[in-house]
């Protein structure tokens, strides 16, 4: 293997690595704005640099490969030269608008000015080359080509990662810019990728630009819980609010993330999120209507005896909530018509990330039907059609995806666990809301059969509990208890399904 | 509109396909077939080059707006090219851009009323031994200077 020194330090890497890669593996860093691991290597920037021995001048090192003995340097005068003065002819014809610039705070202009730059710019704001200010460039993208640099990073990743071709460089040198056909909006899945991408602010998202300064947001890992794949998600948060998801890339999971999935914390402001219960159309606040449910499950089983109800479980929720679920079935209700069965057609749809199970936790569902069992999914429906069933738990979009299989559910009470209106598509006797996943800690198996689990990052409304904590409640107030009053006796229970 | 490419370009496109392994290195010597056939090259031209190579449109759009040698928009009887790098610059070229602006009452790109004369400005014409340089459509009008681009403008006809 070729072995490379750089400032001093040396390594050993496989032939085809280039200088960038081994600084990397150094601890070296060395500035860029074009290359991007996950991308092709373009070379437009020139940000990157270095004095190699005997190369008759300096060369970029995101492009050039290692040899055996070369010797390279980061540190010279000649590379500061050339790093202020990259910088000086990207910005030759920059705005530099930071003030009113989304970006600021997370933009390698201003942090590589700041580290390398400090020049005064010789070109008077007057005879800047103008190009386009702002504009929408698709559903949630911005395009402002007065602060582009042309790294052409968001050209490739069109090109090569979505694979849509919408952007391409048009014109040439100063009068050149991104460009996206007339008529046309860059609109494909991953598109919020490119705002991420994007190391200046050309390129800024329509749903964060202005919501919040970047320094302000705390980050914490979690998992995201749109579909089947399981992205690792950086959940950016301040005051108590979500202000944006970004990937946390994990080579078994995603480098990206999808722009669905980008947006799935909307959910937690919604206008139709639930932070009351529902009784019959009416408002209620949560306690009564947890009492009003469990009255609802004593009447049932009284009259009619505990196989007229039947409760499910769900694929939208962690394996907390099903496991509560379960129990609420098989301690409280004492019914065996619990159904754990929800099979699902799964992998990944587009080549890229986005599954074909729209539901996070399929897999997890899976690990407590085996111990649980419970009926299969047809003789679920079976059951229910044949009318002998008076109450059915579930929760909402668990509910939702039998629909078109079931009868009238017109004569059939229901008690519904969900997180904001739009998850409703029936009418319902009792609806409870509880915490969504940015607000709890939840494990969810994902399509390949990984296990992860999310981390809280906001507080749920005023009184909204996490399901297994509503349904244990609900279990108090019908007599027979499941027993998960704290996050200690729940961390026990779930043991065995995580290890 | 769509734009349909003529059978015989689009068999002069097939036999340069077979010369070149990869259809980005048809693009150009297949947007200079293209532009021969109708003056110059419309967005319909590029979707319908596009889909005959298989590339992408974006890609295509990029190489056109390029190189100034792709016009994008009809051009005039004589398209008066006038290069605006180094050589020709520092030879005057600015000053002959000027007049002919003023000669022709038009401004760089535009046409004029009789669709007689097209002015632009172009990247290197490679002549730099005989700055500053006209290209009037293929031809090259070298050591260019103000007088001589009146007497140019007077043979092609320009009124006075």
């Amino acid at each position: 293997m070729p072995k490379i020194t750089i400032d001093g330090k040396t390594i050993d890497l496989p032939a085809g690595a280039t200088i960038l890669q081994a600084a990397q593996a150094l601890g070296i860093y060395i500035p860029r704005y074009c290359y991007h691991p996950a991308l092709s290597v373009s070379g437009t920037c020139r940000m990157c640099a270095v004095e190699v021995d005997k190369a008759p001048k300096l060369q970029i090192a995101c492009a050039t490969e290692i040899a055996d003995g070369m010797i390279a340097r980061t540190d010279t005068a000649a590379v500061k030269k050339a790093r202020k003065d990259v910088l000086e002819f990207l910005l030759a014809n920059h705005p530099v608008d930071c003030p009113i610039c989304d970006q600021a705070g997370e933009c390698s202009l201003q942090d590589y000015y700041m580290d390398y730059g400090l020049h005064k710019s010789r070109v008077a704001p007057e005879d800047k080359i103008q190009r386009s200010k702002h504009r929408a460039a698709g559903r949630y993208l911005v395009l402002d080509n007065e602060r582009c640099i042309l790294c052409t990073r968001c050209v490739r990743f069109c090109d090569e990662v979505t694979k849509t071709n919408e952007l391409t460089v048009s014109g040439r040198s100063d009068a050149s810019f991104i460009d996206i056909r007339e008529g046309k909006s860059l609109d494909n899945d991953y598109s919020l990728n490119i705002a991420e991408l994007c190391p200046v602010g050309a390129f800024t998202s329509r749903d964060f630009r202005f919501k919040q300064r970047v320094w302000f947001l705390k980050r914490i890992k979690s998992v995201c819980t749109g579909c089947a794949a399981g992205c690792n998600i950086e959940v950016h948060y301040n005051e108590n609010t979500v202000y944006r998801l970004m990937p946390s890339p994990n080579p078994e999971t995603n480098t990206w993330l999808c722009d669905r999935g980008r947006m799935t914390y909307k959910a937690l402001q919604a206008g139709d999120r639930l932070r009351k219960a529902f009784v019959k159309k009416g408002s209620m606040e949560i306690e009564p209507a947890i009492r009003h449910a469990a009255h609802l499950l004593d009447e049932a089983a009284r009259k009619t005896g505990p196989e007229s109800v039947v409760v499910l479980g769900s694929p939208y929720l962690s394996i907390e909530d099903n496991l509560a679920l379960a129990e609420l079935a098989a301690t409280s209700l004492k019914t065996s018509n619990l159904c754990l069965d929800f099979p699902r057609e799964q992998g990944v749809k587009d080549g890229i990330l986005i599954n074909k199970d729209d539901a996070p936790d399929a897999n997890g569902l899976k690990l407590l039907k085996a111990r649980y069992a419970g009926l299969d999914q047809g003789a679920l429906i079976e059951l229910i059609n044949s009318g002998r069933i008076k109450l059915i738990v579930a929760e909402a979009r668990a509910l939702s995806s039998l629909k078109e299989k079931l009868r009238e559910l017109s004569n059939i009470e229901t008690v519904i666990l969900a997180v904001t209106k739009s998850d409703l598509d029936f009418e319902s006797a009792c609806v409870l809301p509880y915490a969504a996943n940015f607000e709890t800690e939840g494990h969810f198996v994902n399509y390949k059969g990984l296990l992860q689990k999310t981390t809280p990052s906001v507080a749920a409304p005023d009184g909204v509990k996490p399901l297994w904590t509503v349904l244990s409640k609900l279990s108090s107030c019908t007599g027979a208890p499941i027993r998960l009053e704290d996050a200690a006796e729940l961390r026990e229970r779930i043991s065995e399904f995580i290890k | 509109m769509s734009y349909k490419i003529s059978e015989k370009t689009r068999a002069k496109i097939d036999e340069l396909r077979k010369i070149y392994p990869q259809k980005e290195a048809v693009l150009i010597p297949a947007l200079h077939e293209m532009q021969k056939e109708a003056g110059w090259v419309s967005e319909d031209a590029i979707d319908a080059l596009s889909a005959c190579l298989g590339l992408p449109y974006a890609r295509v759009k990029g190489v056109v707006t390029f190189y100034t040698m792709f016009n994008r928009a009809p051009v005039g009887k004589y398209h008066l090219q006038v290069c605006r790098n180094i050589s020709c610059h520092s030879m005057g070229a600015p000053r002959i851009l000027s007049h002919l602006k003023e000669k022709l009452r038009i401004a760089e790109g535009e046409t004029t009323e009789d669709g007689l004369f097209t002015l632009s400005t172009v990247e290197c014409l490679g002549s730099c031994g005989t700055a500053p340089v006209i290209a009037v459509n293929e031809k090259y009008h070298e050591n260019m200077s103000v007088e001589k681009t009146d007497m140019l403008l007077r043979e092609l006809g320009l009124q006075q």
